[in-house]
């Protein structure tokens, strides 16, 4: 279902895309994100706290697969992806924050990501590899300072990395949709009822946690739009790496289903969900004026 | 000295070693100023176009000669121009701006700058007017040259674009970003030249032999004009201020004393993100802190604010030079108020008034002044400005070196000691007069040479000045008189207002009511709101008895409040049912 060909194809995309992620960002960013600890943990809070309990109530409930499980608890404890800071750029949504919140994820997930999952799938009464997967966290992160360290060498090679980075993101998403379904058509069909429900509702519930949740911290409308989408998109291509390289044979294809689908099913909705957002954000947006060019 | 001369009580504020005369300028025109910085400073960065994904592209102060000096013999033995003849610039802040204004300086011609974002009418009453010989045009605005050239032929175009001399990778990128995802680079259906051909053909016919190009500017001095410069100007119809050499490098010098103490040669980064066709950036930015030896960093496009953040993380910022607009914007971005600038000395405000409540909170905000300035078109620009930690809030600052300045009433006579008049300047910035327009030239001229600016100002007495009102905005409420700035002050002070403005409407009885039009910023703002608000800071005549909230204020290509406009829409209105019926 995923060779050894579209593994490292796979690796190599997701070392650009963090690379690209690095490179849209400055210590800076760092700086007032530690300076501001409450955004910091409301993004902790609602990345690893509603979306694995989302994801470990799905896997409850739903009649799965221990491999769909694992997948499930996988892909829901996984950091905000680059995704998401594309679809609130066509949203028109606090881009800033969306980045900021990528990352700090990114980086506290080196410990939190194997942290839940371990915990949620001992709660499932499965195991998984937790070294396997720090391991392939912390390589993930080399590029995104790498990325930093190019932006400030020189802001054009950074600028050109980060666009690079960003349309392979769109590029990963087409290249699943384009050769990935045709090749595994019966596979989606043989895919059970319930396997869709926990893919899709892992999105749709996440969207709008992150949403009630800013709303009630009475943040502004457009700070919840983007966290909404930052919460409910997560790194799809990240969890695909983690479980190619944390395991093996079987297993892995039958757990890898779930990152695909998600990933597959997470551009659809978040597409109707940018179009809904880029209306209200039209309509409401301050205007500069017209001839400040 | 003419008898309405005021006598100059300001000089003691002068920051130390300012000269109150400047004898004689730096240079003897505009286009030595580049080769003297050049011999100054070589190879250090001049000039910095940062796109708002962080692209960026670099001049050195060599550099800008050396493609000036290419653009010159391009201008004099290849497009075959003389000494005098216009030549028309149209294009947004980047690159090409500096190269080409310097090259038309060198060729002993007379740079047009031109609105990028004119319509083709407009671009063609303009053309008409100054009858240029060649146009420098930027390729996203080279659709309107067709239509624009009915009303006047311009024998040579020249085209560039915005990424011009960017790293070719970088400006390969942007290109095929701008052609095939924006799809803002239109067909050009006129015959034209590229710069870069330009350029190379002006460098091979300099190779070539037998063209100096010093020699183009052997006859410009001081009074030489330098640029048209088009404006509204205090009568409303479109004309070009006559800038001679002498008044733009003399303006550059005068400004620059009051700067120049905190500014160290060759070391300062000025953020440049409003538009080098205007006179402010014009002077200051691109001439002054290039001749002060510093770098600019050219925003071509400052909509949204967005756009400037990756400038203001990638470059040590250590001056702005900007409108209030632009300053009152900056801090209602996020990333703005979280991180603002470290390196920043101070800033310059110029174009329209500068809110005190602004100039508080940028103050708290990032810990440095925003000074305000005030000039004219017509004073290339600036007129007065407050030296920097002796800034008084409201003033328009003390007048800068070398200058005169009278307040006259509406017949022309001095105004009484202490009280209001018309602000009327003589100095070495004052324009030769409007092209081709005596009779308007005449309006503002008053004989003894002064520019009557059309501005209401009053004089404290050690010398500062404050800015009452435009002369054609003032309100008459029951025999009043109410300043617009005041209560547009006022109405910016209140949390829930982003920004307002304020205009003088016919009210029966009183002769003139007060209308207020104002952005919100808190949507639960009522009219109840605002009018409470006034009454607790102004007094009741001034406070406005209309108030209307609007999604957007009509703004000139600086940010300028257009208050003109909202009369015009009013004017334009139909009259109510009620006083139809009565008619």
């Amino acid at each position: 279902m995923v060779g050894a060909f579209e593994q490292t194809l796979l690796a190599l995309m997701m070392g650009v895309i963090m690379l690209g992620m690095g490179a849209a960002l400055t210590p800076q960013d760092f700086k007032s994100s530690i300076k501001r600890p409450f955004g910091l943990f409301v993004g902790l809070i609602s990345q690893y706290g509603f979306l694995p309990l989302i994801g470990f109530s799905l896997a409850l409930l739903l009649p799965l697969s221990p491999e769909v499980k694992i997948g499930l608890i996988i892909m829901s404890c996984m950091p905000g992806g680059t995704t998401s800071n594309i679809f609130t750029y066509f949203a028109k949504g606090n881009l800033a924050l969306s980045m900021l919140m990528t990352v700090n994820s990114t980086v506290f997930g080196v410990v939190l990501i194997p942290l839940l999952i371990v915990v949620y799938a001992a709660g499932l009464g499965i195991s998984v590899p937790a070294d396997n997967i720090v391991r392939t966290l912390i390589i993930l992160l080399v590029p995104v300072l790498i990325g930093m360290a190019l932006r400030r060498w020189n802001a054009n090679v950074g600028a050109l990395v980060e666009l690079v980075g960003g349309a392979l993101g769109i590029f990963f998403i087409l290249f699943i949709m384009v050769s990935w379904v045709p090749r595994n058509w019966q596979f989606l069909m043989n895919t059970p009822p319930s396997v869709y429900a926990a893919v899709i509702g892992l999105g749709l519930l996440g969207f709008t946690a992150g949403y009630v949740f800013s709303i009630l911290l009475k943040l502004h409308p457009r700070n919840a739009q983007t966290i909404s989408m930052e919460i409910g998109i997560q790194n799809g291509p990240l969890a695909l790496a983690i479980v190619a390289l944390s395991f093996t044979g079987m297993q892995q294809q039958q757990i890898i289903a779930v990152p695909a689908l998600y990933s597959l099913f997470i551009v659809i909705n978040a597409t109707l969900l940018t179009l809904l957002y880029r209306r209200i954000n039209d309509r409401s947006q301050g205007k500069l004026p017209d001839s400040f060019l | 000295m003419s008898q309405a001369t005021l006598a100059k009580p300001w000089l003691a504020y002068y920051p130390p070693g300012t000269p109150a005369e400047i004898d004689a300028p730096p240079v003897r025109n505009a286009a030595e100023l580049v080769s003297a910085s050049a011999r100054l400073y070589g190879d250090r960065t001049a000039y910095t176009v940062v796109m708002p994904n962080g692209m960026y592209g670099d001049l050195s102060f060599s550099e800008i000669d050396r493609m000036s000096d290419a653009f010159a013999v391009y201008l004099r033995e290849v497009a075959g121009l003389s000494v005098g003849d216009r030549v028309a610039l149209q294009a947004p802040n980047s690159l090409p701006v500096p190269v080409v204004a310097f090259g038309v300086f060198k060729a002993g011609c007379v740079l047009v700058n031109v609105n990028p974002l004119y319509t083709a009418e407009e671009m063609g009453r303009q053309f008409a007017d100054a009858e240029p010989k060649a146009i420098v045009i930027v390729d996203m605005f080279a659709d309107k040259l067709p239509e624009a050239m009915k009303h006047f032929a311009i024998p040579n175009v020249i085209v560039t674009r915005v990424p011009e001399f960017m790293p070719s990778l970088v400006k390969g990128v942007i290109g095929l970003v701008q052609r095939h995802w924006d799809r803002t680079i239109p067909d050009i259906e006129v015959p034209h030249i590229r710069l870069p051909d330009a350029l190379a053909a002006g460098e091979g016919r300099r190779k070539g032999g037998g063209v100096t190009v010093e020699s183009y500017t052997a006859a410009i001095g001081g009074d030489a004009l330098a640029a048209l410069q088009y404006t509204g100007g205090t009568t409303g119809v479109s004309k070009g201020a006559m800038l001679t050499h002498g008044n733009i490098v003399m303006n550059m010098a005068q400004t620059m004393t009051f700067i120049e103490g905190h500014v160290k040669k060759g070391e300062e980064v000025v953020l440049t993100a409003i538009p080098t066709y205007h006179i402010l950036a014009f002077t200051l930015n691109l001439l002054g802190f290039l001749w002060l030896g510093n770098r600019n960093i050219l925003i071509p496009n400052p909509r949204p604010l967005a756009n400037l953040k990756r400038a203001f993380e990638n470059y040590r910022i250590t001056w702005i030079v900007g409108v209030n607009t632009l300053f009152n914007g900056l801090m209602n971005e996020f990333w703005f108020a979280e991180t603002p600038p470290r390196h920043l000395k101070a800033s310059f405000a110029g174009g329209m008034a500068l809110h005190g409540a602004v100039a508080e909170r940028w103050l708290k905000m990032t810990g440095t002044h925003v000074i305000e300035g005030y000039g004219l078109t017509e004073t290339s620009p600036v007129v007065t400005g407050n030296p920097i930690g002796k800034a008084r809030e409201g003033s328009i600052g003390i007048p800068v070196p070398a200058t005169e300045i009278a307040l006259l009433d509406d017949e022309g006579r001095p105004a009484p000691a202490g009280a209001p008049g018309e602000l009327a300047v003589r100095g070495p910035q004052v324009m030769a007069g409007y092209w081709r327009r005596p009779d308007e030239t005449a309006k503002v001229m008053t004989p003894d040479g002064y520019f009557r600016t059309g501005d209401i100002a009053t004089m404290d007495p050690d010398g500062y000045f404050r800015i009452v009102d435009r002369k054609k905005d003032m309100i008459l409420v029951s025999g009043f008189n109410v300043f617009p700035n005041e209560v547009e002050d006022c109405l910016a002070r209140h949390p829930g207002v982003q920004e307002a403005a304020v205009i003088g409407v016919p009210d029966g009885a009183a002769g003139e009511a007060v209308k207020a039009y104002i952005v919100r910023l808190d949507p639960g703002l009522t009219e109840a709101d605002v009018k409470a608000h006034c009454k607790k800071h102004l007094a009741a005549y001034k406070g406005p008895k209309f108030v209307e909230f609007r999604s957007e204020l009509p703004k000139s290509n600086v940010g300028k409040i257009l208050r003109k406009d909202l009369r015009a829409e009013l004017s334009a209105a139909p009259a109510p049912a009620a006083m139809q019926k009565v008619a």
